[in-house]
């Protein structure tokens, strides 16, 4: 399979519904990767599956405050620079590059490194969504260390990092991010292809195309999307498709704290009629609680669309009186062992409560 | 007394307001040239009011010129777009998500420099002086002599931004600069295509503004004249002249002000049925809500604010299905006068159903004799179905809200709505429009970046609101009437969490 540069909206449309309201906006890595791909032609996908047990895979993506690269705008080689630098520091090329997350602008960042270095990328990511920190990825829950790692900032400077825990490097890489203008593209967590086998989310790559397909076609009111949708994730790595609620923003309030936008929303049923619900947002949408009690908690996935368009908003575009749906969908298995639930359950977001699976609730 | 004028793409309207009260209004066909259209509404706006010129203190425009040059790609004029950020945004020049046409009536000339700065104030790069002369060797080169000049973090540091202008004004006098730091908000690209916008109208905006004053001094009318911009508040016409991108949204602005005008109601659902769409806003407090979604002119993706509005495909013109079930979104639109049933053409449409159902007398109705009394039932209330749900929407609450119906087809309301709790049509909906205009305010800005740990937050807020206050004043507010909109507070991601953006917009009536 390869991706060509007339797929990329498609995968940047699903990348933005995966991304359950996190991932930053992917119009600026889109129009990168549409730049590069039509310039250098497309890029080989492989399944992990097919990869050699002993080739030498790298994650690649985007760290930092996407708010900041709103002002401050990458550079079309960087992804391929940093990847250029990876591979100075361990002495080989790799033979593949892997996504960090499938949800916004990092499902973009390593096709572009792929297509600008000539190696292929693995239909597969460490999140299957987005999440906001490195030891969230399903390579660091299934043991791959962090690092060699690389990180490469908007005037080409490259910072090398050797640390066995993902929650040093985690720190590391962040306080980078700050001094370097709030954004730094990183290669880390390298893995041989059996590693890889074992820790990623397979197929999200390619998934993601065909969920934005699915939602370009049914652009819309949102009250038609929900059949779709449960089409499209019915034979997937996903769980249940459900639309948990429409209607309209009668509150959000969030602030920064720590480099996360934190925070609330609520949404009333246009005709007022009934409960609210309500959401939780840390970057991310985590928490749906309806009436008093949670209907869909992180790490399964919450999703809001534009009610007219069917379009999914990110949290920091969601504002009051707008028209949405809410859906929610159950999170790859991977996701639903009790290894990464104590790195990503509700817990660790600071909510004193105990994941259930959407199918249970 | 003061005149309000709406120049729009098809009517100029014009009124004169005494306080409140309505003395004259009337709806004339903008013309080509823009001045006959706007003197023949004066003219009759003067007779019809028997007003003398003297009576006259002000006179407010509102128009749509300027947005309808950018979705029409007219009147546009050749840019220079400088970008300072380098060695950032490699590979990714102005305009390269533009569409086509509009980029090539424009020209792709850019230019991409070093210089500007991180959200923490170090510098993404020092700027070159030799850099920046070769740039203005070739713009010298090129003839083009309006330039947009756009640095990276620039609402929070300017310097660079200033800096390049001075050095083009110095070797090209005569350049017409637009510095992105005056359209706000973080977000380079948003910021920067808001700023080319502006600039490619401003050999277009001198025109109109010039247009506009011709038509009035024509008239023996030599009051201070303002402009209506995006958020309904006034500038003078020089301020336009420099800024005509703010004019952008102020059609919708000045229908809901209009409205909330002729009724009185601070917070009410407006719908301003034409022959396409039901247009659905929301006034909060007398102002427009406004909307939150990434906003495109023409296509390009720009960082201002405009009232959130609700288009649904319903008007005195939209096609009813043979069966009355299906109303819209196709409309004969304003060849109803030829294709509507009552007007003896072939297409059943809204209005021939009003006409059927015995509410309205317009055209011809034993032509829609022959249509069954089940279809019009029926048509009937799938139209009012459709406003319900839809006002349903766009209601802050769930209670009913009393809603204004403007706009020729609002005549399609024949029944009660269940989201309203009062219906209004109020006398003069046709110059909503230029009412809005006329009551226009003046407003004040103003900014600045603060550490809540060294300066208190009120005192902070204070300090800022008067720098806002002293804006509104010179630009002619009366100081006795000044009252705060809007304060916005931003904290700066990754920084020391004190450290906010703090931003106060006031207004104030006319001195």
């Amino acid at each position: 399979m390869k991706i060509d540069a007339t797929q990329l909206e498609d995968l940047a449309l699903g990348s933005v519904f995966l991304a359950t309201g996190g991932g930053g906006d992917p119009h600026v890595p889109l129009l990168i990767a549409k730049q590069v791909l039509s310039k250098l032609g497309p890029v080989n996908v492989i399944a992990p599956e097919n990869l050699d047990d002993d080739a030498l895979v790298v994650a690649i993506g985007g760290v930092g405050a996407p708010t900041v690269s709103l002002e401050l705008l990458p550079s079309v080689d960087d992804a391929a620079r940093t990847l250029e630098a990876f591979e100075q520091q361990v002495g080989r090329k790799v033979d593949a590059v892997a996504s960090f997350e499938i949800g916004g602008g990092n499902s973009l960042i390593p096709l572009v490194a792929a297509a600008g270095q000539g190696v292929p990328v693995i239909d597969g990511d460490g999140m299957g969504r987005a999440l906001p920190e490195a030891q969230m990825m399903s390579y660091a829950i299934a043991g791959v260390k962090p690092t060699p790692a690389v990180a490469y900032d908007y005037a080409g400077n490259i910072t090398a990092f050797s640390t066995k825990s993902t929650d040093v490097y985690e720190r590391h890489i962040r306080s980078l991010a700050m001094v370097s203008g709030g954004m730094i593209t990183t290669a880390e967590h390298p893995m041989s292809g059996k590693e890889l086998k074992n820790s990623v989310i397979p197929g999200t790559l390619s998934f993601s195309i065909e969920l934005g397909r699915t939602l370009r076609e049914n652009r819309g009111c949102s009250d038609e999307l929900l059949a779709p949708l449960q089409a499209v994730f019915e034979n997937s790595i996903y769980g249940e498709c459900r639309n948990l609620f429409t209607g309209k923003v009668t509150d959000k309030a969030t602030r920064i704290t720590g480099g996360y936008d934190v925070g609330e929303a609520t949404i009333e049923p246009f005709d007022g009629n009934g409960p609210a619900l309500n959401i939780s947002i840390k970057n991310e949408y985590l928490l749906a609680t309806l009436d008093g009690s949670v209907i869909a908690s992180v790490p399964d996935l919450i999703i809001i669309v534009d009610y007219e368009t069917s379009m999914p908003i990110n949290a920091e575009r969601l504002r009051y009186g707008q028209r949405v749906a809410v859906f929610a969908v159950g999170c790859p298995n991977f996701y639903r062992s009790a290894k990464a639930l104590k790195v990503v359950g509700p817990r660790c977001f600071g909510f004193e409560l105990d994941y259930v699976p959407l199918e249970e609730v | 007394m003061r005149i309000g004028i709406d120049v729009g793409g098809t009517h100029t309207d014009a009124v004169i307001l005494s306080g409140d009260e309505v003395i004259a209004a009337t709806k004339a066909l903008t013309s080509s040239d823009v001045v006959s259209g706007i003197t023949e509404a004066l003219d009759t706006l003067m007779k019809d009011g028997g007003v003398k010129q003297s009576q006259i203190d002000k006179v407010m425009i509102g128009t749509t010129q300027f947005t309808n040059a950018i979705i029409e790609r007219r009147e546009l004029s050749p840019v220079a777009a400088v970008r300072i950020g380098l060695p950032s945004g490699q590979g990714l020049p102005p305009m390269i998500d533009w569409p086509e046409d509009i980029a090539s009536a424009i020209g792709r000339h850019h230019y991409l420099l070093h210089g500007g700065y991180l959200y923490d104030g170090w510098p993404v790069a020092d700027m070159d002086d030799r850099e920046i002369d070769a740039m203005i060797g070739e713009l010298l080169a090129s003839k083009v002599k309006n330039v947009a000049i756009a640095a990276a973090f620039s609402p929070m540091n300017a310097d660079p931004e200033k800096y390049v202008a001075e050095k083009i004004l110095k070797a090209i006098p005569d350049a017409k600069i637009t510095l992105s730091h005056n359209f706000g908000r973080l977000g380079i690209m948003e910021r920067e295509n808001a700023a080319i916008l502006n600039t490619t109208l401003l050999p277009f905006a001198e025109k109109v503004i010039s247009s506009f004053l011709q038509a009035l001094t024509n008239r023996g009318l030599t009051c201070p004249v303002y402009i209506s911009q995006n958020d309904g508040t006034l500038m003078s016409a020089d301020f336009v002249s420099a800024y005509p991108a703010l004019t952008f949204a102020s059609g919708p602005t000045n229908s809901l002000r209009g409205a909330y005008k002729l009724t009185g109601l601070k917070d009410a659902i407006v719908v301003d049925i034409g022959g396409t769409t039901s247009d659905i806003g929301v006034l909060q407090g007398g102002f427009p809500r406004e909307s939150n979604t990434v906003i495109e002119i023409g296509g390009v993706r720009t960082n201002f604010r405009m009232p959130d509005i609700l288009a649904i495909g319903l008007g005195g013109g939209s096609i009813v299905s043979s069966d009355g079930h299906v109303i819209g979104p196709q409309s004969v639109g304003h060849r109803l006068v030829n294709e509507g049933l009552v007007f003896g053409g072939g297409t059943l449409t809204t209005t021939d159903i009003i006409v059927a159902s015995g509410v309205a007398d317009i055209g011809d109705a034993s032509n829609v004799g022959h249509v069954q009394k089940s279809v019009v039932e029926q048509a009937v209330t799938r139209m009012h179905q459709m406003l319900d749900q839809n006002i349903e929407m766009m209601k802050p609450g769930g209670k009913a809200m009393p809603v204004i119906l403007v706009g020729g087809g609002s005549v399609l309301v024949t029944g009660g709505l269940q989201a309203a709790s009062a219906i209004h049509r109020p006398e003069n909906a046709g110059v909503a429009n230029a009412i809005g205009a006329a009551i226009a305010q003046i407003g004040g800005e103003s900014e600045r970046l603060v550490s809540y740990r060294e300066v208190p937050r009120d005192d902070a807020i204070a300090k800022v609101k008067q720098a806002a206050t002293q804006r509104a004043v010179k630009a002619g507010a009366d100081p006795a009437t000044i009252r705060t909109v809007d304060i916005e507070e931003t904290t700066v991601p990754y920084m020391d969490e004190s450290t906010t953006r703090v931003r106060v917009k006031v207004i104030g009536e006319i001195a």
